[in-house]
């Protein structure tokens, strides 16, 4: 591992898979069982922070998208494409953590609740992404297509948002940011900001190390073409 | 004898890719042929996926023709692209100076005559096959389905142009399309569905918006990526 | 690198990126290194400018087969905001001036391929790239495409032919490049070459670029 970025990247991931060994103890042994929701309520330290994740994943991807358009600096393009990898694993956690919840505490695996069908389409737009970069016959076009999916992807975003909030809401309310503070308890609130930092920084770090191949793997394709 | 130089008016650009794609349409029928036959045989199996002594079509006939639009100009955008491709027909317009969000725009103009068509026939077919109560506002329903419709075409455009240079092709579009057609769907769909129940205009007022707002944000993001998308 | 008036022929084996030389020239594709530069200056090929100074004609004709001869010129001419060219001349130069009104569907491959020159020279560019210009092309159209060409040779023009034809890239050449593997094999003035013996000395050119080791030997 050479460069000073790998040892950021090696750091951060092992620091994320301890946060979460934190956060997974907290979660099974400390925190208080909500009453109301009972056991299955835990579901909520690992969901919540998922989605944060595969939601500020597509921002990094629409936004290294835009510079790469913009200046057609192809670490912005690795860039993206390790935040869309990255995102669309957390998309996959939010996708399975969500049903199986909502299995026990609405009783149905799928119900059209505004979030989870946002997280929902989040993912196919990155399954669009990832299958535009591979169907072109020039890389460098399948970069820019790619770029221009996220772009489009992130400026429809918060339309699809407030249209499907709009068409129906069965989601328990926001339970964190609300304009009259928080209505967690302490203990819940705390494991659910290590759940945050947990995941974030798992996320940083895997990013930065997919990046690392992908340059390596670039420098190669360099090297063998000339 | 100098050479000339001029710059491509952008307007006139927009004006004559439209009219272009229009004629050629209008030679080849190549695509509105298979548009109404599309939509004429849609309403044809709609009717007999509707048990009439469960449900009345006029309460589900504003879902129906959305996505009766949304899959008929799929069939329509989609090719766009393909045909500009014969004899690279369309490299040779990329070879010229014309700015390309003015042939973009003028693509889309095109395209948007010849959706909107189908969906104007859309609607007589379905008001005659399902005996459709088009009650008081049937130009608030046109207009609404108007801008869906541009909005539509906005995005499929853009993206069949995308998808007509991958190896996928047409198969890829509704994967990267569908995703971002959900707030058109959820506020096209509500506010014609309000008006074929007979609700007041002033019912549907903040859908309309959206959906005006959905068609400009697209037509804008499409103007300002299609030379990313088109160039090689 | 490219000789103002005259007809310079790039000449080479399949992949030798004689194509590539012009899409990056066209600016179709754009360079993964390098820059390229004009009169001294550095040019962008994907620049309006250079599109507005440029007429490109390959083996595809660039047409739109249900628009008639004269709706695919007058197209072009929106396209290049050149609207006061005169159409029936610009057709009568190809010999089509009765076919004006023809869809060019009906056309034949040379009738197309010269309405295609027509579409190229219509604005009158100051750089003319021809890329295999006489792949199918029948006796009369390549005659009159030769005429053609020789006619751009008037002194303020630059013109680059890339064919698989020897003989008549040469006939036509004032320069010459031969292409290997994307270098430059030969660079030399066409005059200085024998045409009889063009061929044998072509081939002893691309046989050397292609096994540089054995010819050391």
């Amino acid at each position: 591992m050479k460069g000073r970025t790998g040892w950021i990247g090696v750091a951060l991931a092992l620091a994320g898979v301890a946060m979460s060994l934190v956060t997974l103890w907290l979660v099974f042994f400390r925190v208080g069982t909500d009453f109301r929701q009972g056991i299955v309520q835990r579901i909520f330290y690992l969901h919540v922070p998922a989605a944060w994740v595969a939601f500020m994943a597509f921002g990094i991807v629409a936004l290294a998208s835009a510079v790469y358009l913009w200046l057609g600096d192809e670490r912005a393009d690795m860039a993206a494409l390790s935040a869309a990898e990255g995102g669309m694993v957390f998309t996959a956690i939010v996708l399975t953590s969500g049903p199986l919840w909502g299995k026990i505490a609405w009783g149905t695996y799928w119900t059209w609740e505004p979030r989870l069908t946002l997280t929902l389409l989040l993912g196919f737009i990155y399954v669009g992404y990832m299958m535009v970069r591979r169907a072109t016959e020039s890389p460098e076009r399948g970069k820019r297509f790619a770029a221009v999916v996220g772009i489009i992807g992130a400026i429809n975003i918060p339309l699809i948002h407030m249209s499907v909030y709009w068409f129906r809401s069965l989601h328990p309310d926001p339970v964190v940011l609300k304009p009259d503070g928080p209505t967690l308890d302490a203990d819940m609130l705390q494991t659910l900001l290590v759940g945050l930092v947990a995941f974030t920084l798992l996320f940083t770090g895997l990013m930065i190390l997919r990046y690392r191949v992908e340059r390596a793997r670039h420098a190669l394709d360099i090297r063998e073409a000339t | 004898m100098k050479s000339r130089h001029a710059e491509p008016a952008w307007m006139r650009v927009v004006v004559a890719v439209a009219v272009k794609d229009l004629r050629i349409e209008f030679r080849t029928r190549a695509r509105s042929f298979t548009m109404a036959g599309f939509v004429v045989l849609v309403g044809v199996l709609f009717n007999y996926s509707i048990d009439q002594t469960l449900v009345r079509p006029q309460e589900i006939a504003s879902g129906l023709t959305w996505i009766t639009l949304i899959l008929s100009g799929l069939i329509g955008v989609g090719r766009t692209f393909t045909i500009e491709a014969r004899d690279g027909a369309f490299e040779g317009l990329l070879l010229t100076p014309a700015p390309r969000d003015a042939i973009y725009l003028g693509k889309v103009i095109a395209n948007f005559l010849l959706v909107y068509a189908i969906v104007l026939l859309t609607v007589g077919v379905f008001g005659i096959f399902f005996h459709l109560d088009y009650g008081n506002h049937p130009l608030a329903l046109l207009l609404c389905l108007a801008a869906g419709t541009l909005g539509f075409v906005a995005l499929a455009t853009l993206f069949g142009a995308l998808t007509a240079s991958t190896s996928l092709g047409e198969s890829l579009l509704p994967i990267l399309l569908f995703p971002l057609l959900v707030p058109m769907v959820v506020y096209g769909a509500s506010a014609s569905g309000r008006l074929l129940a007979g609700r007041p205009i002033t019912e549907v007022m903040g859908q309309m918006r959206m959906l005006t707002a959905f068609a400009v944000l697209a037509l804008g993001a499409g103007a300002a990526l299609f030379g990313q998308i088109v160039e090689d | 690198m490219l000789p103002a008036g005259r007809i310079t022929t790039v000449l080479g084996p399949n992949g030798a990126g004689k194509s590539t030389l012009l899409r990056l020239l066209a600016g179709s594709l754009r360079p993964t290194a390098g820059s390229m530069s004009w009169e001294g200056k550095p040019l962008d090929t994907r620049s309006a400018q250079w599109r507005a100074r440029l007429g490109v004609l390959s083996h595809q004709t660039h047409l739109y087969l249900p628009l008639t001869a004269r709706e695919n010129l007058a197209f072009h001419a929106r396209m290049r905001g050149i609207e006061t060219v005169d159409l029936n001349e610009a057709l009568d130069k190809v010999g089509l001036s009765d076919r004006a009104h023809d869809r060019v569907e009906g056309f034949s491959r040379g009738m197309r391929q010269r309405l295609a020159l027509a579409r190229t020279l219509l604005h009158d560019p100051e750089v003319v790239l021809l890329d295999e210009p006489f792949t199918g092309l029948d006796a009369r159209a390549s005659r009159l495409l030769e005429g053609v060409l020789r006619g751009l040779r008037d002194g303020r023009r630059s013109v680059v032919l890339v064919t698989h034809a020897l003989a008549e890239g040469l006939a036509l050449a004032d320069h010459l490049l031969i292409l290997v593997r994307g270098r430059i094999a030969l660079d030399t003035d066409a005059g200085a070459l024998d045409p009889a013996g063009f061929a044998e000395e072509y081939h002893r050119v691309v046989d050397e670029a292609e096994n540089p080791a054995e010819s050391h030997r």
